[in-house]
């Protein structure tokens, strides 16, 4: 056990470091925002687009798609880095971290090259159908029914909650191709063009906000190319598990990340006398210990699963963390709109709380905050689906 | 940051372990519970182990082991439930002496303790509970060639039985450390939750001991917070263990006993809780084995670190001892079952060197005032 990283780690930091003092859009050129999950301003385009062209972008992956075979350590600095410097690495975070890692690890390399790069170079957004009205938490009771007519899959059915579909120009849908099989066993994955006659799409607003980011999506009769199939057909669910699962060993970060954002501004705002001297309250002292415990807890936690990921051991705690991370920033949240009471009545932003290079929702209000932390909790797996999860698969106990 | 155990320290894990299963099983707490055992044989083996040398630095006859390796050792021993004078000779009284007296200072003191010769505790609270040096108010004063004490000393581990006592008191207004030989003092040993951790009132006044039992040359505050910093990660590491062994005892029980024709575990009220018991003793493990390392490099953080390992500890016993107790059912709360000898030594863990929520507060200060403006 030590606290630092080897000189090595922390020059791949300063390398990354320096590429971004040369490469970051000048601010001015911020002003255009995104609409969406799947709306990349052309600024952000453009960044994005270098990032890969210079192996930044997901620096875990080999110089063809956007990286430099990094290690798990130097994958850990840059995130740090990112984080630091509150830059989101994409505007498409679904699209790059799902959709186009999904066809990397799944697809063939025709697949690659057609959706893959174009999604990473922010020439293309993706959005990402998994969820039905029938199917949340037992997502593998999708029913959405592509039938396969020679060279082309008809697809019938509902996606909803697909964030960012409005503006994406490609969906990575789970769908049910074989009814007679065993759940699991029947699914398969396609990349279906927006665009496509038969698909209609209806975004609708979640609590936090004004613009809609979710949407549901129709398709009536939708003709997909069977070119379009991604791993083998009624093998679907390993790549909906596997996409889930990818980067596994850094999806924390995320986590840890959004939770020290919050962090940061409470002691702020605190420090800065916010909730008529809350800080002084021995209460609002009591949880906000308790928060920087689970902001370092989930970072130890992290490291750990990176260096047993470095020693090929098993990695089993990515549950854990999603479950400690959502609920943490949940709690955090609740206790920062409790010490400011009446101050917090007003949701106004001040223009300057966030970082130009990040999303817009790295500073709501601590009320929409708190709202917004419910996105943790919920999707991805419910805390409840992960507590039985970690009961399950960590501790052995019977499923039930 | 490289945050798992070497090779080295995994073997150490297992080489702890493999000698407390033999020598503090279950029967020993039990004995201890009951009253047929002072531990003390326990004691004798692990001094011809060299264990009582083990994280004592090499110029006072120590084996120099790192913090890290000593809470190993501790968060076996609260595993074990296992009783003695480690905790309070190895982690509190050598700290406190090392830092006061320095290391050259605190080497003949401390060869008979890395001998196995002699155990030690320190006195520091008078009540409050919050083991805050500036709060002390015992005093002593010169008469001759030696000191003679007066106040009251709370809480002091091993108090009725550690040869020496390195008791916090003030001289001319200033904070210092006087070691005390235990016999010369009046204890009155409260009855305890857990038999194998005995807490003592200890009676300064009258105590007279010569003036070269005074540790160290200026006012010993910031030696006292430093030492303490190290016995409050130790009293998380031990309590952590014993959070482990109440885990693993209720995850075992949830999956061998069947109620409604099924084992209880399949019950998602039963499961949910067990992940929340196993998320908050695994922020446990990392948080004080994070403080173990701050103390072995040194690091600025090791005060942020210590209350956090405490206070974590502290929200890993409050769930293991209430979830813990109650999967247990009915066994649990039985004489017979083990459970008990680990829920004690949670709870007591809790209870000294300052509770959760006094440490949660330190940590939400520390921040407060380290926050960039």
């Amino acid at each position: 056990m030590r606290l630092t990283y080897s000189p090595e780690v922390e020059a791949f930091r300063a390398e990354f470091s320096a590429w971004l003092d040369a490469n970051l859009p000048d601010e001015a050129a911020t002003a255009v925002r995104p609409r969406s999950s799947a709306d990349i301003p052309a600024w952000s385009q453009q960044f994005q687009c270098r990032m890969f062209d210079d192996g930044w972008l997901v620096p875990g992956y080999p110089p063809e798609f956007g990286g430099r075979n990094a290690d798990l350590y130097e994958q850990a600095v840059f995130w740090e880095e990112l984080g630091r410097r509150r830059i989101t690495q994409s505007f498409n975070p679904q699209g790059l971290g799902i959709v186009s890692a999904s066809i990397i690890t799944f697809g063939t390399d025709e697949q690659k090259h057609r959706w893959a790069v174009p999604i990473m170079r922010a020439e293309r957004t993706a959005a990402l159908g998994m969820s039905e009205p029938g199917a949340g938490s037992d997502l593998a009771g999708l029913s959405t029914r592509a039938v396969l007519d020679g060279d082309r899959f008809i697809v019938n059915g509902q996606k909803v909650w697909t964030s960012g579909a409005h503006h994406a120009d490609v969906l990575l849908a789970f769908v049910r191709t074989d009814p007679d099989a065993p759940k699991h066993k029947g699914i398969s994955a396609l990349i279906i063009e927006t665009d496509t006659p038969g698909l209609v799409r209806r975004p609708f607003r979640d609590i936090t906000r004004p613009e809609p980011d979710f949407n549901e999506v129709f398709f009536d009769d939708v003709e997909v190319p069977l070119e379009n199939l991604v791993g083998e057909l009624n093998d679907g669910w390993r790549v909906c598990t596997g996409s889930l699962a990818h980067e596994r060993e850094m999806l924390w970060i995320l986590w840890s990340q959004g939770l020290d954002r919050m962090l940061d501004d409470m002691l702020e705002q605190l420090n800065d006398g916010a909730g008529a001297g809350a800080a002084g309250d021995p209460v609002v002292l009591d949880g906000l210990g308790s928060s920087i415990m689970d902001s370092w807890a989930l970072r130890l936690l992290g490291q750990r699963q990176l260096a047993r990921s470095r020693r090929g051991l098993h990695v089993a705690d990515q549950s854990l963390l999603k479950l400690l991370g959502s609920e943490a920033q949940q709690k955090l949240a609740l206790l920062m709109l409790e010490a400011l009471g009446p101050a917090a009545l007003d949701r106004t932003v001040p223009p300057d709380a966030q970082s130009p290079y990040e999303s817009d929702r790295a500073a709501l209000s601590w009320a929409d905050r708190y709202f917004f932390t419910f996105a943790g909790t919920i999707s991805g797996g419910t805390s409840e689906i992960h507590r039985n999860i970690i009961a399950e698969r960590v501790l052995g106990q019977p499923r039930g | 940051m490289e945050f798992e155990f070497t090779e080295d320290q995994l073997e150490l894990q297992r080489a702890v372990r493999d000698v407390l299963d033999a020598e503090a099983p279950p029967e020993l707490a039990r004995a201890v519970a009951d009253g047929e055992s002072d531990g003390r044989a326990l004691w004798d083996t692990l001094v011809g182990l060299e264990w009582p040398a083990m994280a004592l630095p090499e110029h006072a006859g120590g084996l120099g082991y790192g913090w890290v390796e000593l809470a190993i050792v501790l968060e076996e021993l609260g595993r074990h439930a296992a009783p003695g004078p480690f905790v309070a000779t190895a982690t509190q009284f050598a700290p406190l002496v090392l830092e006061t007296a320095g290391p050259e200072g605190a080497a003949p003191l401390l060869a008979d303790v890395a001998a196995g010769r002699a155990t030690g505790t320190v006195a520091v609270d008078e009540g409050a509970g919050t083991w805050d040096p500036a709060g002390v108010r015992a005093t002593a004063r010169r008469d001759g060639d030696d000191l003679v004490l007066s106040g009251t000393k709370h809480y002091v581990v091993d108090g009725a039985s550690a040869d020496e006592i390195a008791t916090v008191v003030r001289l001319d207004g200033d904070v210092r450390v006087v070691l005390v030989p235990g016999s010369s003092v009046q204890a009155h040993e409260v009855v305890p939750i857990d038999p194998g951790v005995r807490h003592s009132t200890i009676g300064l006044d009258g105590v007279r001991v010569p003036a070269d039992r005074l540790l160290g040359q200026a006012d010993a505050t910031g030696a006292v917070r430093r030492a303490l910093e190290e016995s409050v990660t130790a009293v998380a590491a031990v309590t952590l263990g014993a959070c482990q062994q109440i885990f693993d005892i209720i995850n075992a029980h949830a999956k061998e006993r069947v109620q409604f024709g099924v084992p209880i575990g399949s019950f998602q009220a039963v499961k949910h809780k067990l992940a929340d018991m196993y998320r908050d003793v695994e922020r446990a493990r990392v948080l004080v084995y994070y403080a173990a390392l701050t103390l072995a490099e040194d690091h600025p953080d090791r005060t942020l670190a210590a209350s956090m390992a405490k206070a974590a500890a502290g929200e890993a016993q409050r769930r293991c001892v209430q979830d813990g107790l109650q999967l247990a059912g009915g066994i649990g709360y039985t004489w017979e079952h083990d459970l008990h000898l680990f829920l004690r030594r949670a709870k007591v863990g809790e209870l000294h060197l300052g509770s959760a929520s006094h440490h949660r507060r330190n940590v939400a200060r520390l921040a407060l005032q380290s926050q960039p403006t």
